[in-house]
């Protein structure tokens, strides 16, 4: 969906959906997941629908996602940090 | 920044509370960062982000208390504010609170938001997110690009875009009856050569000039995909065809962002020209709440210039009612700015008009599509509600669960107030906004609570 | 002027409005709903959603037994309600908790669970006192506060949606020929001896019958008809976090987890007069307990918060009175109108439509006050 316009600075490693991903420091956890695969991060907590990163600045709230075990965080205000779980949110089971 | 820069210039202790991870806000967001390491890339942003730069210097070495990645999520009548880290792991950052005597509010637009069918699909934002992925990090889009809706920012990002080799393959103008081409050879000299204008026109000439598929006239938009977004359909003049896409880029202008404001019970009244919700200032910013005054954008909607200025003649007022200054100190150290401000101004009223959102694209005409995405509420259900009787959005609310959702109503307040005044037939003014309670953003019980 | 008639006005288009005219228009009565302009601080759409008996009716035997005979109209109500209209109420009969922190409030609840089921003559006061240990067995997904130290338990109560109750009566009542008016505040009632004639600035209604059921405007409206009805507000604060797994499966008095797995906590009791903010200390304060009782909460987000006037009479238990002066014009005042909605949809409605009055109904009349004071 996006890619880099330029080689990264300096990286650190996030665990995404369980697989290891290099990322450029200083960004957020959305703008990381945006380059190269599916944008989804979640379902919608009503129909179930894929969502994905919106607004990227703090007002839509699509881009909530599960960070080290806490769901719901704000992806696009998030900065990645080193070694960071992240996972898909599925909508709500029983 | 230049407010505060103002204020601290006549030794008032000042503390700046930033949602964002650095200053410069969204026009001039990550400006340090990217002078620094992207030199390249700054440079071609253009000249306005010198002057942002040189303002962000200025607001650095002025002596305020910055902090960034603060959210205001409640602020009490006696003006204590709580704020929260708007980044850290929501379990383990601790609620603080200051207290202020005076309260400036500079929190700027937002965009607004433009329902369509389809577009809660991944691979359908709106075009500013593109331009932070660009601004924060350096991203790009890969695939096909079609930018859909109306204002100058859509122009401005779209030649961006064309200048970093992205691949557009359709703009598809939205503004009222196409009117974009059309009317700005036939403006006043005196209007033509205004900046703005001459960089508007270039922009669209420069969007001609690149060969790209550009539709006036559009009355429908669908996003069509599953999981991402596959294709763009578009209507005009009753036939349909369809636009492969990637990513569909969308704007219908900006508008303020009134969160606090309202939270904070300041009037409001309806630009009717922009269609928007602005608290009610007077020339120095003052809101009708005490003690409490906007700069910026997210009053009536004017650009980085005017804002600048805005925010130096709230500063003024606010260094005045401190009685650190006179009146008629403060009426003589605010002259330059007034007349900067005339000469940005005078432009304001014709771009506001001629970039006026057409109501297509503000009540939705297609039923099916989500009003409140985040409760996944159709156009269709707001409109059955209103005509069992209910007029107001927060009867609206609780009868359909609009606006209930995690964004508290950003993403539909408008579309919201749109629906119920023209099925009333009324002007919004009268159907009135949400009540905005706190949280202004959400917070942890535990935050809230104040225990570890 | 818009002029209209009918069989019977409502004033009042809150919970007990509309569940007197959706159950009236089943009936078969030709009834107008009018509803006031402002519907932002109404307890009908800022309550908590609990059908609940529990606690309820201390001092009035006779509410007591209302209070039950309601609960136990829900089920098939709720049923009837969702058939008709398609829309889901969420109404669940689970049982109740009140939960305790600490030995001085259990020993309080034990004292008065005791004196209730003493005070209740047909013995029908079906609330126990649970122990820790068998509430975190009833609670096996969510972990007990170290604090919490039991729990009285009632299994007639239950909870529903409240606005989508309210919803739902109201559509009902509109497909079954019901007139809804909204936007209409009453400006004068004219009273002769076989109707009343209801202005608004826009309509004039006349009726054979008038009800008025308009929460805290009911003492204004009622003195126009000659009753004398006393009621003031009381402020009460709730909070809404973000959904989770579901884990909490019954309602208390101050935390319930929504069927949409969101918790709503509560709540306040604050006379502030008509002021609907919310306030910092109040909304901390619940999530204080709340925590205190379920640690976990911690951690789920705060989406929103509101305030709401709850409807109180001098004792906080129903008013049914019918003017003496004027025979047909009724006034209507509960602060429990959801867990009522059942029996105000039909017992009260046959009072009103077919002048059945109900065994010891005098009970819920304002003179009982006066009594008070002579005492």
């Amino acid at each position: 969906m996006f890619k880099k316009q330029y080689e990264s600075h300096e990286t650190v490693s996030i665990i995404f959906e369980g697989k290891n991903l290099d990322v450029e420091i200083g960004q957020t956890v959305a703008s990381a997941l945006l380059v190269g695969g599916d944008m989804v991060f979640r379902s919608s907590v009503v129909s179930g629908q894929p969502r994905a990163p919106y607004c990227m600045m703090g007002v839509c709230f699509e881009c909530l996602i599960e960070i080290d075990g806490i769901p719901n965080q704000l992806a696009c205000m998030i900065p990645v940090r080193e070694a960071m779980k992240i996972k898909r949110q599925q909508k709500n089971k029983e | 920044m230049a407010a505060a820069i103002t204020a601290r210039a006549h030794g008032l202790s000042v503390l700046v509370l930033d949602e964002q991870p650095s200053a410069g806000g969204q026009i001039f967001r990550n400006i340090e960062s990217l002078e620094a390491t992207r030199n390249s890339e700054f440079s071609k942003l253009g000249q306005e982000y010198e002057f942002g730069s040189s303002l962000v210097r200025r607001f650095k070495k002025c002596g305020a208390d910055y902090f960034t990645d603060r959210s205001v999520w409640q602020i009490d009548n006696n003006l204590q504010i709580h704020h929260v880290s708007a980044s850290a792991s929501k379990s383990n950052s601790v609620i603080s609170h200051c207290q202020a005597k005076r309260l400036l509010i500079a929190v700027g637009a937002m965009e607004r938001p433009m329902p369509l069918p389809g577009w809660t699909i991944p691979g359908v934002m709106p075009c500013t997110a593109v331009d932070v992925l660009y601004k924060s990090s350096g991203l790009i889009p890969d695939g096909e690009v079609v930018l859909a809706g109306s204002g100058p920012l859509l122009l401005l990002i779209g030649c961006r875009l064309l200048d970093v080799g992205v691949h557009v393959s359709a703009f598809l103008d939205t503004s009222m009856n196409g009117a974009l081409l059309k009317a700005l050879p036939l403006l006043p000299n005196a209007l033509r050569s205004h900046k703005y204008l001459t960089r508007g026109l270039s922009l669209l000439w420069k969007i001609r000039k690149a060969g790209i598929p550009f539709y006036s006239g559009i009355q429908n938009i669908e996003a069509l995909g599953a999981s991402k977004l596959e294709k763009v359909r578009i209507g005009k003049s009753g036939k349909f065809f369809d636009v492969t896409a990637d990513l569909l880029l969308l704007h219908n202008g900006v508008v303020p962002n009134v969160q606090i404001t309202r939270n904070l019970g300041c009037e409001h009244r309806w630009y009717d020209v922009q269609r928007y919700w602005e608290p009610i200032v007077d020339d120095w910013g003052n809101t009708s709440v005490d003690h409490v005054s906007i700069a910026g954008d997210c009053g009536r909607v004017a650009g980085a210039a005017i804002s600048e200025v805005s925010g130096h003649l709230a500063a003024l007022e606010t260094v005045y009612q401190l009685g650190v200054i006179s009146k008629v100190e403060r009426d003589n150290l605010s002259q330059p700015h007034r007349i900067e401000l005339a000469r940005q101004k005078h432009v304001r009223p014709f771009l506001d008009k001629l970039f006026q959102p057409s109501k297509t694209w503000l009540v939705p005409e297609n039923d099916k599509t989500l009003a409140c995405r985040c409760e996944e509420v159709k156009v269709s259900e707001i409109r059955e509600t209103v005509r069992m009787g209910i007029k107001d959005p927060d009867s609206l609310k609780s009868m359909t669960r609009c606006g209930m959702g995690y964004c508290q109503a950003r993403m539909c307040g408008l579309t919201v107030s749109e629906i119920i005044a023209e099925e009333k037939k009324v002007s919004p003014e009268e159907i009135g906004y949400f009540r905005v309670r706190s949280p202004i953003r959400p917070i942890t019980l535990g935050q809230l609570a104040e225990i570890d | 002027m818009i002029k209209e008639n009918a069989e019977v006005v409502v004033v009042g288009g809150g919970v007990i409005g509309v569940s007197l005219a959706y159950g009236m228009v089943k009936k078969g009565a030709k009834v107008i709903l009018i509803d006031k302009v402002d519907n932002r601080l109404t307890a009908s759409r800022g309550n908590f959603g609990l059908v609940w008996f529990q606690g309820k009716g201390k001092g009035m035997p006779r509410y007591v037994e209302w209070c039950i005979e309601a609960i136990e109209r829900w089920p098939e109500f709720a049923e009837n309600l969702e058939t008709e209209t398609g829309f889901n109420l969420n109404y669940e009969k689970t049982g109740g908790l009140e939960i305790c922190l600490g030995e001085e409030e259990h020993q309080e609840r034990v004292n008065f669970i005791e004196e209730m089921s003493q005070a209740s003559r047909s013995g029908r006061y079906d609330c126990e006192m649970i122990s820790r240990k068998e509430l975190q067995g009833m609670l096996p997904k969510i972990k007990l506060g170290k604090e919490v130290s039991g729990a009285s338990f009632c299994s007639h109560d239950g909870c529903v949606n409240p606005l989508n109750l309210l919803k739902a009566m109201n559509s009902s009542f509109q497909q079954k020929g019901g007139s809804f008016r909204p936007e209409q505040s009453v400006q004068k009632i004219e009273c002769s001896s076989n109707d009343f004639k209801i202005e608004t600035g826009t309509h004039s209604f006349n009726a054979e019958k008038l009800v008025i059921a308009c929460g805290l405007m009911t003492t204004k409206l009622a003195r126009m008809v000659g009753m004398k009805v006393s009621v003031i507000p009381e402020r009460g604060q709730i909070l809404v976090t973000e959904r989770t797994s579901r884990v909490f499966n019954y309602p208390t008095a101050g935390i319930r987890q929504n069927y949409d797995g969101s918790f709503m906590l509560g709540s306040s009791h604050e006379a502030v007069g008509y002021n609907i903010e919310t306030s910092y200390e109040v909304l901390q304060n619940i999530a204080k307990r709340a925590i205190r009782i379920l640690p976990s909460l911690k951690n789920l987000q705060l989406i929103r918060s509101w305030a709401a006037l709850r409807v109180l009479t001098p004792d906080q238990k129903p008013v049914y009175l019918e003017s003496d002066q004027y025979p047909g014009a009724h006034a209507i005042t509960s602060h429990s109108g959801v867990s009522l909605a059942s029996i105000h949809s039909s017992i009260l409605v046959e009072w009103i439509l077919e002048e059945r009055i109900p065994l010891g109904f005098t009970a819920f009349h304002p003179k009982r006050f006066n009594v008070q004071e002579a005492i």
